[in-house]
């Protein structure tokens, strides 16, 4: 791989519409050039401090994996190339069988990264991806207890529970205890179309807020831990120093967001033309007020009926669909509330405040963009962050900037934050050993072996001496 | 038999065919999903996957499968892939074919669910006669009672006990899978034991259940059967016993049981997709549960117009063979 290949990566951004990061190369960059075989130039339209962290860099689920010039510029289109085992690598395994029941990778002999003595030779010579297809996560469960598994996808609380309690030679991110995970960058919110009505209402949504009991929330799920939030990016380390910077917190007690008062909601409801029926649920014009909870049964199967009780006890009639057409009713805007989490922010607020950003406010009818199913639209909030994208995040404008919209998302209520994503996953040390967990964290914070970050868990194992 | 009923057999095998195709085309597309879509929003919920323009990707996509032609084009570009067996490519797993995922599935599935439906059958069969006829022994007439006793139990329930008893509590057995992890299928002894290991539980768990309903419609068969004239002139002619068990009352109590048989080969596909979720098997029953969630139209027009097509085949056959077993239809 040369500076040529990164080159033809970046060209690739620019030039394709349908690639993920078209909207930030062509917005941002101005021109890349190769200078040498090991340097790239690229040259910024505008001040762009958050480019190298939110575009280039692997981390969770994002970031550009360079991609090989001269096998994909063969291709007649190489955004649809099939790519399979022929596309060349960089990485440390080869797949050497793919069906439906499995993927097998080989360790490579001839790992640039051994050869050039960055890397120690990985233990883990063969890596098995086991489809587990439509298989009842009890069943994963038993498979991971009986040693058959090492490590499976995340799980909710109780089941990873019970793995641990049945073989102690699995553990989770937090050993034994709960919560039993790491967070996410995916704090999940109750997103609402914001063009809708009833939800176009800002005293509305406000309601609903106000009907989240995110002390409940923590104590039935999470066993006493802090895990509901009322903020759309997770509290890593920069991003909770700007959570309980003075700006910030001047805008908390302003708007009080986490704050759960069902009279309060009750007023809000009863100003907004809404009155109780003798089922003491909201009714206006003969219709209740539809707060069906749109949402994924393996992801949320614990707290989307949590929720949709909450609602209920405060009026809204509400319930969960679970149902394979959830996410296109989030995208087409339909009535009601969706169990989605914000991928944006790690280090900084930006991007996610960005998710709110008026560009990206589709009008009702059509579909609104992955992560922009609010369709929120506020100049007031668009000047804000246009004043802020050029400013790095340890500049003192930003964090007041980004205080003051973080407080307008409060104060409108664009959406509704619930919980902070959690990954539980489950690692079995009968096999393998050095699995990431909160004490041993010298392979990434993030465990998960399917994000760009992966292989770092992979590489890192050892083995137990088991056989 | 008659040329012109054979004729008439294979025209209403070929208009059951295509009444099926079409209504298998239509019903998905009733639908207002999107299966691109969905498989976008599957891999955004995943794994924060983050198009540039999901719209014009979602548009890419689906000039790519055909799928912004007008819908009665579509269609006839579809009965013409029909009669080359050509689903085009699978939505959600593009590049694989739906033509690859039927063939990679379709073993696995006539492996475990044909052999113990018809296994079923042929023990159910047997000790159904056999508890039926008066002159077996006691030990071998009780041999079907445990069976009737689990008649009706559910594969899923029969497959959850299985699982959590044997394999899980007791570790005899896999808890799933086709065959262990990390094996690549070779035809060698090791696999095809390693492969009979894993199929042990999920085939207890159809056997189980079912054996016990052919057994009760076979016993009652038998009975009936008992009485009849021509049984009762065969033992008055001294005809050995097993004469006739085999030739005067099995072979008259078998015509209800074979009909019987190709029904159940016909609601195979629905214990299908129950087992083979349950044990993790790869075969026709988990692709069609997986593209049904997934909408992904050329899978689900592919299965179901093959599971249309071997049962339409198999019962036009069937109309072929009663007359063998049957020397009466024959004469007629």
């Amino acid at each position: 791989m040369t500076s040529k290949d990164v080159v033809y990566t970046f060209e690739g951004q620019i030039k394709y519409d349908t690639l993920p990061y078209h909207i930030q190369f062509a917005d941002q960059v101005a021109s890349v050039t190769a200078k040498d075989d090991l340097t790239i130039e690229l040259k910024f339209k505008a001040p762009s401090p958050r480019f190298k962290f939110e575009v280039l860099t692997e981390k969770f689920d994002t970031g550009i994996p360079i991609v090989p010039a001269g096998y994909l510029s063969g291709q007649a289109d190489p955004t649809k190339a099939p790519g399979r085992n022929d596309i060349p690598h960089s990485g440390p395994y080869d797949i050497v069988a793919w069906n439906t029941n499995q993927k097998i990778y080989n360790l490579r002999e001839d790992w640039w990264a051994v050869k050039a003595g960055r890397m120690a030779e990985p233990a883990v010579k063969r890596v098995v991806i086991v489809n587990i297809l439509n298989q009842p996560m009890d069943t994963v469960a038993q498979r991971i207890v009986n040693n058959e598994f090492d490590s499976s996808v995340d799980m909710r609380a109780q089941i990873i529970g019970n793995i641990l309690q049945q073989n102690p030679e699995v553990q989770s991110w937090t050993g034994t205890e709960s919560p039993y995970g790491y967070l996410d960058w995916w704090p999940n919110s109750l997103w609402m179309n914001d063009k809708l009505e009833p939800y176009s209402d800002p005293n509305v949504r406000k309601a609903i807020s106000l009907a989240v009991n995110r002390d409940q929330i923590n104590e039935v799920l999470y066993e006493g831990a802090a895990i509901a939030t009322i903020y759309p990016f997770p509290l890593y380390p920069n991003l909770k120093a700007f959570a309980d910077s003075p700006e910030v917190k001047a805008e908390e007690a302003k708007y009080e967001p986490g704050k759960y008062d069902l009279d309060e909601s009750a007023k809000l409801m009863e100003g907004a033309g809404w009155a109780k029926n003798g089922d003491g649920l909201w009714e206006k014009d003969g219709k209740t007020f539809d707060a069906t909870i749109q949402a994924f049964e393996n992801i949320h199967g614990d707290i989307a009926p949590i929720l949709a009780e909450m609602l209920r006890q405060a009026g809204f009639d509400s319930n969960v669909n679970f149902g394979t057409d959830a996410y296109q009713n989030m995208v087409d805007g339909k009535a009601g509330l969706y169990m989605f989490g914000h991928g944006a922010s790690l280090f900084d607020p930006f991007e996610a405040l960005n998710l709110f950003h008026g560009k990206y406010s589709n009008a009702i009818g059509s579909s609104a963009g992955n992560n922009r199913f609010s369709r929120y639209a506020n100049p007031e909030y668009d000047a804000l962050l246009d004043a802020i994208a050029p400013l790095d995040s340890s500049d003192p404008k930003f964090i007041s900037g980004a205080a003051k919209a973080l407080g307008i998302y409060w104060r409108d209520t664009i959406d509704v934050p619930v919980i902070q994503w959690l990954h539980r996953i489950p690692y079995n040390n009968h096999f393998w050993k050095n699995w990431p967990s909160s004490t041993n964290v010298g392979l990434g914070t993030n465990g998960a072996f399917w994000a760009h970050t992966g292989m770092l868990v992979i590489t890192g194992l050892q083995p137990s001496g088991a056989k | 038999m008659n040329i012109k009923i054979i004729v008439k057999r294979l025209l209403f095998f070929v208009l059951v065919v295509w009444a099926a195709s079409t209504i298998v085309f239509f019903i998905p597309r009733l639908s207002s999903r999107n299966a691109i879509r969905e498989r976008f929003g599957e891999l955004a919920r995943s794994g924060g996957f983050s198009p540039g323009d999901i719209e014009k990707l979602i548009a890419s996509m689906q000039q790519q499968f055909g799928l912004d032609k007008p819908m009665l084009e579509q269609y006839w570009q579809y009965l013409g892939n029909i009669m080359r067996l050509d689903f085009g490519y699978s939505l959600s797993k593009y590049p694989t074919t739906a033509t690859e995922v039927i063939a990679q599935a379709l073993p696995w599935t006539i492996g475990l669910l044909l052999v113990t439906t018809v296994l079923s059958f042929v023990i159910g069969t047997l000790l159904g006669a056999v508890a039926a006829w008066p002159k077996a022994p006691s030990w071998l007439r009780g041999l079907a009672t445990p069976f009737i006793l689990l008649t009706g139990v559910p594969p899923v329930i029969m497959g959850i006990l299985l699982l959590f008893f044997i394999g899980f509590r007791l570790k005899w057995l896999p808890l799933g899978g086709a065959y262990s992890a990390g094996i690549v299928p070779v035809w060698s002894w090791s696999f095809f034991l390693d492969l009979m290991e894993h199929q042990i539980l999920p085939a207890l768990a159809l056997i189980l259940g079912s054996v016990g309903g052919w057994v009760l419609s076979m016993r009652g068969m038998g009975i009936t059967i008992q009485g009849e004239d021509y049984v009762n002139f065969a033992e008055h002619k001294g005809l050995t016993g097993g004469r006739i068990f085999r030739d005067y009352y099995l072979r008259n109590a078998l015509l209800p049981q074979v009909t019987g048989l190709a029904l159940a080969l016909g609601t195979v596909i629905t214990s299908a997709v129950i087992v083979e979720g349950l044990f993790g098997l790869p075969g026709i029953g988990t692709a069609l549960n997986l593209a049904i969630r997934a909408n992904d139209f050329p899978v689900i027009y592919g299965i179901v117009i093959f599971i249309t097509i071997a049962i339409a085949a198999l019962m036009t056959i069937l109309e072929f063979v009663y007359p063998l077993l049957d020397p009466r239809i024959r004469a007629n």
